[in-house]
């Protein structure tokens, strides 16, 4: 965008201005992005859940109640804006816009397309997690600038929820820290090129019988360090496909339900417990603000997800595309972008989905679930993670001599090291989850002895 | 560029002092926390602006995200510390202020007299290295191993000892019954009865019919 800019008003701006301009412009249209998807995200749960509880959901306003969202927003800019007598009125107002705004900072970093990235940061995953924390800030001012105390409560609960949660959607995120070497969220999507388990190992034989619509240049993971190889690429090398993405993936998307307070772990706003949780004082439109934030964070930590796990924009015919050159390349931007919107719009249906299937956890099972099964396979998937790395790209000398790999191609490499972690992870999971379902009859008794005396 | 970073650093610098002041003066002790938090965010654009973004995006998660997440509970759960009646000085607010002040100049001042303040620009057509997260890692296991295995064990030691804590409170706390407990703790109840004392009775039937009013 900048180099555009530059191109066409170079001569009339200082750099600084072209550059502000150009970050502006990224960011409206970062923003009204995330701003549509959250109106077709509102009016799908809304459909979707009522198909699941067999009933029709809205259905009046527009086709197939398609122009519900406008109607609703209509409704919350014209609602009272009622703020309690006995509320602090600038935490009261402050509170929805520090809970929006770093959500929206955490689109900044996720590419949304091959060379469609807003900025290129190289801790995005640490700004990520960082940002995302300070929404906490957010719901504690809402919770107590409020003066009620469902909605102190509500933030209570919300910002427990989501410390906790926090430890294993990092320490999932940790094993794609590991394997990329590296927390850029850009380079990414390029590791995972190649076909599913096998990633970019299978090489090509000699440099000109290879297909430039099959093979693509791949520099970094897993090939030879530096060196660029021809790499059989279907766009498919997905980390999820293995035994260490999988698991790192399953933990970070529970984590994410849990951050986003979708319904398993909707705790901090269960309504038939707290009124609305935080949101209880809040009416019009700084209640759609609430809104806003908690989808776009789904919406963020879904693209989060799908970047991190699912290959982010990477999908068959993008990098063959790209390959051809010339306008083929802005082609291949819009599939590639195309894939990564429909794995964050699959992820966004299986959280729709969990709603309609799950009840509400209780705050003791919650912090079992986070402490006691999440975190302990997301210990162990770093390990995994550090094995894979190492017996898919060490030299013997850096092994220390320990153990040679050098002799074997990159597919043999995989092949080995997917058994391993494979094995790693299925008997840790195993054993955690067995460990989990022992019941805990001891401790039962003694209860009730004590409640009974 | 230069006045530019100048000027941003400026604003910075200012914003930083006025949250920090406001920190200090203001009587709400909830608003005192969130003035910090502020104060913290304009350190973290500090580090930014210096391209430290490991540093900066750090700063916002562990000051942010978790220490003033830390003070606001520990607000909230004493609302007995709130309130305008607080004294913002004590009597000898003075000894307060000279310690501090003497410690500072014991800091400020060699650093002022003695830095050389011109420092040379970096050679130009060679990018400064940016720390990015293989940087730190090599650096913290490789020269800074021992700092780093020392703050390793204090935090876990603090660790340990908050776990220890919350286990000992936990021993004397009862659990929250669910409602499917407390019917069949109270069926329980209701069923041995042989013969018990007096008192004991009226109190078991002062509770059951407690219990299904």
């Amino acid at each position: 965008m900048t180099d555009i800019l530059r191109s066409w008003i170079g001569g009339a701006l200082p750099d600084w201005v072209i550059v502000l301009i150009a970050y502006l412009l990224v960011t409206t249209i970062v923003l009204f992005y995330a701003v549509g998807n959250f109106i077709m995200m509102v009016w799908a749960e809304r459909r979707v859940v009522a198909r699941m509880q067999d009933r029709l959901g809205p259905n009046r306003v527009g086709p197939a109640g398609l122009l519900q969202p406008i109607a609703d927003a209509v409704k919350m800019f014209t609602k009272e804006d009622i703020v309690p007598r006995s509320a602090d009125q600038w935490v009261h107002l402050l509170a929805p816009i520090v809970s929006l705004a770093p959500v929206a900072m955490m689109l900044a970093v996720i590419p949304w397309g091959r060379g469609w990235e807003p900025i290129d940061l190289n801790v995005a995953l640490l700004y990520i997690v960082a940002v995302s924390a300070v929404s906490g800030v957010g719901l504690m001012m809402a919770g107590w600038g409020s003066n009620n105390k469902f909605a102190l409560l509500g933030a209570m609960r919300a910002v427990a929820q989501l410390v906790s949660y926090e430890i294993p959607a990092v320490t999932a995120l940790l094993t794609v820290v590991i394997l990329a070497g590296g927390m850029s969220l850009l380079e990414l999507p390029y590791m995972q090129a190649g076909v599913p388990l096998m990633g970019a190992t299978i090489l090509c034989g000699d440099a000109a019988g290879c297909s430039p619509s099959l093979y693509t240049t791949v520099t970094s993971f897993p090939g030879s360090p530096g060196e660029p190889v021809q790499a059989l690429d279907l766009g498919l090398g997905w980390w999820v496909f293995t035994p260490v993405g999988l698991l790192g993936f399953i933990v970070f998307f529970i984590a994410a339900l849990a951050e986003g307070e979708r319904t398993p772990f909707d705790i901090p706003e269960a309504d038939s417990e707290i009124v609305a949780g935080y949101m209880t004082e809040y009416s019009g439109m700084k209640f759609a603000t609430f809104y806003i934030a908690q989808y776009i964070l789904n919406f963020a930590l879904s693209a989060l997800a799908a970047t991190a796990f699912l290959g982010g924009w990477q999908g068959p015919g993008v990098a063959a595309l790209a390959n051809m050159g010339g306008p083929w390349v802005h082609v291949a931007a819009a599939l590639s972008a195309f894939y990564l919107l429909a794995k964050i719009w699959v992820l966004f249906f299986v959280m729709i989905w969990l709603r309609g299937a799950f009840p509400r956890l209780r705050v003791d099972q919650l912090m079992d679930f986070a402490w006691k099964l999440l975190l302990p396979l997301a210990l162990v998937n770093i390990v995994s993670a550090s094995l894979m790395v190492g017996l898919t790209q060490w030299t013997s000398a850096q092994w220390g001599g320990l153990l040679s790999l050098d002799g074997f191609a990159p597919w043999q490499r995989q092949l080995i090291a997917i058994l391993v972690t494979a094995i790693i992870n299925i008997a840790a999971a195993y054993w955690i989850l067995s460990i989990n379902q022992r019941p805990t009859q001891e401790e039962w008794i003694e209860e009730e002895l004590v409640v009974a005396s | 560029m230069n006045t530019l970073i100048t000027i941003l650093f400026v604003v910075f610098a200012a914003f930083i002092l006025a949250s920090a002041i406001m920190t200090v003066t203001v009587k709400n002790i909830v608003h005192a926390a969130l003035w910090l938090i502020s104060s913290f965010f304009g350190v973290g654009a500090l580090y930014l602006l210096m391209e430290a973004e490991f540093l900066g995006v750090a700063q916002v998660l562990i000051y942010v995200g978790a220490v003033s997440i830390l003070i606001l509970f520990a607000i909230m759960l004493t609302r007995d510390l709130e309130g305008s009646q607080n004294r913002q000085l004590t009597p000898r607010w003075w000894i307060a202020l000279i310690v501090p002040a003497a410690l500072f100049g014991l800091l400020i001042v060699p650093t002022v007299m003695t830095y050389a303040w011109q420092l040379p620009p970096p050679p130009a057509g060679q990018s400064p290295a940016i720390s990015g997260a293989q940087q730190i890692g090599t650096a913290f296991m490789r020269e800074y191993l021992l700092p780093f295995e020392v703050a390793a064990i204090l935090l876990l030691v603090a660790m340990i000892g908050a776990i220890v804590i919350a286990f000992e409170e936990r021993e004397r706390r009862r659990r929250v019954l669910t409602l499917a407990e407390q019917v069949r703790l109270r069926r329980q109840q209701r069923q041995p009865a042989p013969l018990p004392e007096p008192a004991a009775t009226a109190i078991q039937a002062s509770e059951a019919t407690g219990g299904e009013s």
